[in-house]
């Protein structure tokens, strides 16, 4: 009986992470997140199995991820706490963009903050542990040349759709006098044409020439999953000769 | 006889211990002191010349994305690959003078090389005495981030030519942990935030291969030989933002184009723009305009049946003025470059 009702929720974690629950079943998920300690974890390993899912093949997840998961949520991390410093630069954009998917309800969001809190405490711990391991012996090296780190996104990055409004971020002061809070605007419609493979060409072309610092900002423009530099199907095409065309690579 | 040589070698252990140790502390002496403008150096000096794999969140335009890098320096050879973990998986791989772009959305893959006599990849222009004309470096102080102790150092942009940084370089490493893009007036534009970085002594091959198998996707390829065989044509910019300065003249075959595009770049020791000029043929579509890609603005214009293109990492109205700016020198012509007055700041 047990066993059975165990299945049932992990089915309707399962749902909820697919956004295949009702909101009426979402509400009740969350009433018991809230309630049940092992439902919570099952929901946080969950959250870390996504993270993996989406990280490359090699990474582990590592069991102190857990404890600090679990050490967060027991402090109950408000969602969208402004006075927290990074961990609420992490998490607002998310709360935000959650409220502009046009498929959510603010009933839905309601009910799942405290869930979405749940996820966030895992982000938070995961951001948390930061290992530097520039200390390792060649013999730890040798047998082991993949590094085997946990690297876990904070969740509530993964899912984040465009936000329509201004995204406050919150910084603590500095000692050389910087503001204390700045805002990341939107950008500008007007001049965000979709590129052609063109000038993905360019910007590929032009950051083997940027200092260090900038030839990174430089490419994440093109690898970030936001639509742009993308190369066209009609536009990659349209300035080639017939001979110059699509190369199918023969390897 | 055996216990005095024992002794003695234990002496030697112990002596060298010390040495070592007085060593790291006036290594670290010498970082706890050192001025922001250092930082930045060790900064560059680390990304350029370390292993690395990290992976690292980054916030643009209100939307957060999760993203891995692999750098690796052997021999002067330099491979990388920038690898998004959300979304569809693009991934940048370099290896060697070859660079390539999988888009797996698109199932398409751009391949480039390096133009022949380019610079090194570690051999980038770093700040000079001059560039404190055009940016104000600032900080320096201590502040813990995610368990470590970071030196925040702060690029400030003396106009609107060019963007600002912020950064939390990492003091015992000198990799940057967190990068701020800040617009003219402080406002952060774009942020990198790193969750793990390792430092690893060898990266295996296996390492820089891509994650999808791309052997059905179409691949574009940039012909070499167009590089290979050309010259770059006498193109220049009448003008340039103050700091500015051209730091290469070359010639870029593309992928997909079968014309070489001549290739400028410009920098003030930390931005950098890169023009590029390729006739313009007739049954190219017009994409003249501003054009944005993240950080990156884009400006292209028609001059003299040639089209010119402005990319960089730089506010918009710079690709604009440098672009508007490239004129083609009649042979015989001296160069003439003259430096633009700075606007005034909002």
């Amino acid at each position: 009986m047990n066993e059975e009702r165990q299945n049932e929720r992990d089915s309707q974690l399962s749902a909820m992470f697919d956004g295949e629950l009702s909101a009426a079943e979402c509400e009740l998920l969350a009433r018991r997140l809230s309630k049940d300690e092992a439902l919570r974890g099952q929901w946080s390993r969950y959250s870390m199995i996504g993270a993996a899912l989406r990280a490359e093949r090699g990474v582990k997840l590592h069991d102190r991820v857990a404890i600090r998961v679990q050490a967060q949520i027991s402090q109950e991390v408000i969602y969208g706490d402004a006075t927290a410093a990074d961990s609420a630069v992490m998490a607002r954009p998310a709360l935000t963009a959650g409220e502009a998917r046009g498929g959510v309800t603010d009933r839905w969001m309601r009910f799942a903050r405290p869930v979405f809190g749940v996820s966030i405490a895992a982000g938070v711990a995961a951001a948390s542990i930061l290992w530097l391991r520039n200390q390792e012996s060649p013999e730890i090296l040798a047998a082991n040349p993949v590094p085997q780190t946990v690297t876990l996104a904070p969740e509530a990055t993964g899912t984040v759709a465009v936000s329509p409004a201004p995204i406050e971020v919150t910084e603590r002061v500095i000692s050389n006098g910087e503001p204390e809070r700045y805002t990341t605007p939107v950008p500008n419609s007007s001049t965000s044409i979709a590129p052609p493979a063109r000038l993905a060409n360019y910007v590929v072309a032009h950051s083997e020439y940027s200092s260090p610092l900038t030839r990174r900002m430089a490419l994440l423009g093109l690898v970030a999953s936001d639509g742009s530099g993308v190369p066209a199907e009609d536009t990659a095409a349209s300035d080639q000769r017939p001979e110059d065309r699509t190369q199918v690579n023969a390897h | 006889m055996r216990i005095d040589s024992r002794r003695r070698a234990e002496q030697a252990r112990r002596h060298g211990a010390r040495l070592a140790a007085l060593s790291l502390l006036l290594t670290v002496g010498v970082a706890i002191g050192a001025e922001p403008s250092e930082w930045l150096e060790r900064m560059n000096k680390a990304l350029t010349t370390r292993n690395y794999i990290g992976v690292f969140t980054h916030n643009h335009g209100g939307r957060v994305e999760t993203l891995r890098i692999i750098h690796r320096v052997r021999g002067g050879d330099v491979s990388e690959r920038l690898l998004s973990l959300d979304g569809p998986g693009r991934e940048f791989i370099r290896q060697g003078d070859e660079v390539t772009c999988y888009f797996p959305d698109k199932k398409t893959v751009l391949v480039e090389r390096r133009a022949p006599d380019g610079p090194l990849l570690g051999a980038l222009p770093a700040l000079g005495e001059n560039d404190s004309h055009v940016y104000e470096i600032r900080g320096g102080e201590r502040e813990r981030l995610l368990g470590r102790t970071t030196r925040v150092v702060a690029l400030q942009p003396r106009d609107e030519y060019r963007y600002g940084y912020r950064l939390w370089i990492d003091e015992q490493t000198s990799m940057p942990l967190k990068t701020q893009l800040c617009g003219a007036s402080g406002e952060v534009l774009e942020q990198i935030v790193f969750s793990n970085i390792d430092l690893p002594e060898r990266i295996p091959d296996s390492m820089f291969k891509p994650q999808v198998d791309a052997s059905t996707y179409r691949w574009l390829r940039a012909d070499r030989q167009l590089a290979l065989n050309s010259t770059p044509a006498l193109w220049e910019a009448m003008k340039l933002p103050a700091g500015f300065r051209m730091q290469m003249r070359s010639v870029q075959a593309l992928p997909g184009s079968s014309e070489p595009a001549t290739h400028l770049v410009f920098t003030d020791g930390v931005a950098s723009v890169s023009v590029f000029v390729e006739p313009r043929k007739p049954d190219m579509k017009s994409e003249e305009g501003p054009v944005r890609m993240g950080s990156s603005s884009a400006f292209t214009t028609v001059t003299d049946g040639h089209q010119i293109t402005a990319v960089g990492e730089v506010p918009p109205n710079t690709v604009q003025f440098i672009a508007t700016q490239v004129k083609a020198i009649p042979k015989g012509a001296t160069q003439g470059l003259g430096i633009a007055p700075a606007p005034p700041r909002k």
